[in-house]
């Protein structure tokens, strides 16, 4: 099967157009992060506290933040997550001033105040297996106490632990029903925790507190992770290739990252330590995209020697098309099914890599060419920028010595710079 | 050929059965991150100044008593910074003598003259060696807590720079607690309670004031605790007590839970000989008086001392059975050297990591079918090809992270569903190639070759410009994104043998069996 057959379509034609294009789409980007809709910065670097609720009951949001507010809390977020019939709820808030340690037991201790009221003892859905166990030693309704202390708690031990097992395995308990029929659960225990321990209206399934420090050091370091990404991949492109690729498959990438962030703004998600680690995938994946037609362009560089860059590029994409569309697709299809299965946590990092080989497929085409003969054209052997008189595109990348195989390395030269003044002999 | 072809098949086995053997069993040799099987991240910062302070004030104690000895008393001690003081009160003649004795007792202080007075300040070096001591005791300290609490596998390491401690605790089963623990300075002092005397505690400070016509002596200061009626807090007591510390937390040979005349539990502690015998002068000399039980800077309780106390006692108060169980565990492990804040921390409930493993394997078994379905379709008998080239790399994936003993996260799992996705790439990017060189009137012999290795420069850099960014991925990232930053990178490196070198061999395996004309791409 094959979708593609031995295309001639003149992309290079209208490149000024899709540099255009490209530049309002990065424009767009650019506004959508400094504009007025912001970038939603996650905890990772703002700082702050965001904590997952699982709740016996279908949650009441507007009570949950009803009773924060009251509490002198300001959140920034209460979303519902997970399966609906899971009943959780995530909570956000910001970085507290003057502390690193956050809001976690300020929101427990206001809504345990407001949704437990007037309970005492245990709470079975917030208690772990060891303190159950002291209970349950110190209540003793079985009556072992006398044969010592140890004994106790090997009595008690496991039973404790099957309660709390039973609570991880199938959620947190919504009736007192549930534990009673647990097997070494008898009536003396079953009794004793009725009467000395109750389930709270909610449990804490997991939290993520970073202070405003450490939101700081990751934002540091995120930001630098990018840039020297991006430095590595124009230095061994450069080095593989030539200048003039490396500065195209470089935009290529600036480009996808600001297109895709800027989508990704706009739809509100979130930015945290998963989507730095994203973006960076999504910086090798673009220059590995656009890699594969510089590796035609050169090929056939070497092949036509006299014929203008413009055109080898044309027909480099053309040949090349096929596979672009499918190691693009193939990829596309794992990440949408990330995307769509992977769950909450995941969803972020997907939108990326989806978002971004969609755009980075575009952009190795209509991005990196024609930068790379923008280049050519600016700062090439005839470039404008050069020699300070117009030039054309179309001349200055062909020479014997340039375009020399790189696989041929028995005289150990690499390709020479594009800059490097040339006989006028080989011009076309 | 056909003997290159035995090795490299042979080779081929090889790898697959040495990964399988990584690999397997694969719950055992492949550990799962906080993130998918619960657990707790802790990153600690540990106030190292406050051990500096607590090595200020000891050593400039020192001083005095020194001084002391040789007849120089009225010598007035002012801590000025972290690891600076000041002494004042000098007199010309006395100099001398003061300052021979800061050189034979603290050799670690540089003292200057700043007019009457001599400033002490703490060497730059014995400054770095308590701060690292600090951290380092706070691990052990850590260490016997969390051991005490009965956590597998836990992770407590003191970072590089910063004086920090990152704790990762897996599978807590209530980590408030566990966050409760670690933090506990649990700093246990006994100090006597001069007035009000007999014990009790005074209702404000003015009460206690009023005693020394509102100026506190030199050598007291005022604590405050709960005041309790009925085992119900009615208010706040405050007791002027001795700044002296003369038995401490660290004096404690054990302690137990236990309960007081009253039923009520309580912490019974025995001293060791050192801290025995002087428990035993301090309550010897100031019967009649209160003691002050005082932990972290709260008095806990103040009874009265009848008699000489030696080497055994009791710590009452107001306490649950947890929080004296609690309190037993710090009181053992040892007091922290200065006080931790949290600065981050990721908890994740073992539910909540349920629920992520099982979106990722879903996601990711979907993922594959849809690409091996896509192969099949598209290059038909080829895809087959490289449908088990695919297979063969997951192993190898698995193998490698066996072998390198790396944790799957949540990310990992993303990584290594991109990993499915790009690995194939390679395997496109040769089958188009084979395409390109057949249509180009090629035989098929020589179009698999051509197309081999053509497309081989190619395959190279795509696989070079992603794994650099796993590189700089493992290097910048925390927890879970190194997990990704892993599987990103064994798997590409592994798509590298399988794409190139595996399905080479399967295509060069196939031509050698059989003539074909037409090849099924």
């Amino acid at each position: 099967m094959q979708i593609l057959h031995d295309t001639h379509i003149d992309f290079m034609k209208y490149r000024r157009f899709w540099i255009i294009v490209s530049f309002i789409l990065v424009f767009v980007g650019f506004y959508s992060i400094f504009g007025p809709h912001k970038l939603n910065l996650g905890i990772d670097f703002a700082g702050g506290t965001q904590i997952t609720l699982g709740f016996r009951q279908r949650p009441d949001v507007d009570r949950i933040r009803q009773v924060l507010r009251q509490a002198g809390m300001r959140e920034e977020g209460i979303v519902r997550v997970g399966k609906d019939t899971e009943n959780q709820v995530m909570i956000k808030t910001a970085a507290a001033k003057g502390t690193e340690e956050g809001s976690r037991d300020r929101i427990v201790a206001a809504l345990s105040r407001a949704l437990n009221p007037a309970q005492k003892g245990l709470d079975l859905n917030e208690v772990g297996s060891d303190a159950l166990t002291q209970f349950l030693v110190q209540a003793d309704p079985d009556h072992v106490a006398a044969q010592g202390p140890e004994a106790a708690r090997a009595h008690y031990g496991p039973v404790a632990s099957t309660i709390y097992k039973e609570r991880q395995k199938n959620g947190i308990f919504t009736s007192m029903d549930r534990i009673l029929h647990l097997p070494g659960v008898s009536p003396a225990v079953a009794a004793a925790l009725q009467q000395g321990a109750y389930l709270g209206t909610f449990a804490v399934l997991g939290i993520e507190n970073v202070g405003p420090q450490v939101g700081k050091e990751l934002s540091r370091q995120g930001f630098w992770a990018v840039v020297f990404s991006l430095l590595a991949m124009l230095i061994y492109i450069g080095f593989r290739f030539e200048m003039r690729f490396g500065i195209g498959a470089i935009m290529a990438s600036v480009h996808d990252v600001m297109v895709t962030l800027g989508l990704f703004t706009l739809l509100g998600y979130e930015f945290n330590l998963t989507t730095i680690a994203a973006f960076l995938t999504l910086i090798g994946y673009s220059t590995n995209d656009t890699v594969v037609i510089f590796d035609r362009v050169r090929e056939n560089m070497r092949k036509s020697r006299r014929k203008p860059l413009i055109e080898v590029m044309n027909e480099s994409i053309n040949e090349t098309l096929s596979r672009t569309i499918m190691t693009g697709g193939l990829t596309f299809l794992t990440v949408l099914a990330v995307f769509i299965l992977g769950g909450d946590v995941l969803r972020g990092f997907a939108f990326v890599m989806v978002v971004g080989i969609i755009v980075g497929t575009y952009s190795s085409i209509y991005v990196a060419s024609p930068f790379a003969l923008l280049w050519e054209s600016l700062f090439g052997v005839n470039g404008k920028w050069r020699k300070g008189k117009p030039g054309k595109l179309s001349s200055g990348y062909a020479g014997p010595e340039r375009s020399a195989p790189r696989s041929a390395p028995a005289d150990g030269e690499l390709p020479a710079r594009p800059s490097r003044p040339r006989p006028a002999r080989r011009r076309a | 050929m056909k003997r290159p072809l035995l090795w490299r098949g042979i080779l081929i086995l090889v790898v697959a059965l040495v990964a399988a053997a990584l690999a397997y069993p694969p719950q055992r040799k492949i550990n799962l991150g906080l993130d998918l099987r619960g657990g707790m991240h802790l990153l600690l910062q540990v106030h190292t100044e406050d051990a500096l302070r607590a090595e200020t004030d000891s050593d400039s104690a020192r001083l005095t008593d020194q001084a002391k000895e040789k007849g120089i008393t009225g010598l007035k001690v002012r801590r000025t910074g972290d690891s600076t003081f000041v002494v004042s009160g000098v007199t010309p003649e006395q100099r001398d003598t003061v300052s021979e004795l800061a050189q034979r007792y603290l050799p670690r202080w540089q003292a200057s003259r700043s007019g009457d007075d001599l400033v002490f300040t703490m060497s730059q070096t014995a400054v770095n060696e308590v701060r690292t001591g600090a951290v380092n005791q706070a691990k052990t300290t850590i260490d016997n807590r969390i051991n005490q609490f009965g956590v597998t596998e836990p992770v407590i390491q003191p970072t590089a720079t910063g004086y920090r401690i990152v704790v990762q605790l897996p599978g807590v089963d209530d980590p408030e607690r566990v966050r409760r623990l670690i933090k506990n300075t649990a700093f246990l002092e006994f100090r006597v309670v001069k007035v009000p005397k007999g014990g009790g505690g005074a209702n404000s400070r003015e009460e206690i004031l009023a005693n020394f016509g509102g100026q506190l002596p030199d050598d007291l200061e005022i604590l405050e605790g709960d005041r309790l009626q009925n085992n119900v807090v009615v208010g706040k007591a405050f007791y002027g007590v001795e700044k002296r510390r003369t038995v401490t937390g660290r004096d404690l040979s054990n302690a137990s839970p236990g309960h007081d005349q009253f039923g009520r539990p309580s912490v019974e502690f025995t001293l060791n000989p050192a801290g025995a015998q002087a428990f035993g002068e301090l309550t010897g000399k100031n019967v009649g008086y209160g003691l002050a039980i005082v932990l972290d800077g709260r008095v806990v309780s103040a009874p009265v001392i009848n008699s000489r106390i030696s080497d055994r006692g009791q710590i009452e108060g107001n306490f649950t059975q947890q929080e004296v169980q609690d309190l037993v565990t710090v009181l053992r492990s040892g007091a922290l050297p200065a006080s931790i804040t949290y600065l981050e921390e990721r908890t994740v409930g073992p539910s909540l990591g349920r629920d992520s493993i099982r979106n990722g394997v879903r996601a990711g078994v979907v993922g594959t079918l849809l690409v091996i379905l896509t192969m099949l379709v598209y290059y038909k008998l080829s895809g087959v090809n490289a449908v088990a080239a695919l297979v063969l790399n997951i192993l190898i994936l698995f193998g490698g992270m066996g072998l390198f003993h790396s944790t799957l996260t949540l990310p990992g799992i993303f990584g290594i569903i991109l990993t499915i996705g790009m690995a194939v790439d390679a395997n496109v990017l040769v089958f188009e190639r084979i395409r390109e060189e057949m249509r180009a009137g090629r035989t098929v012999r020589s179009s698999i070759d051509q197309g081999f290795d053509r497309a081989f420069s190619s395959i190279i850099d795509t696989h070079v410009t992603t794994m650099v960014s796993a590189l700089l991925l493992f290097q910048f990232g925390t927890g879970p994104i190194k997990g990704f930053a892993i599987t990103l990178f064994i798997g590409l490196l592994a798509s590298l043998f399988t794409a190139v070198f595996v399905s080479r061999w399967l295509f060069d395996l196939v031509l050698s069996r059989r003539k074909v004309q037409k090849l099924s791409i």
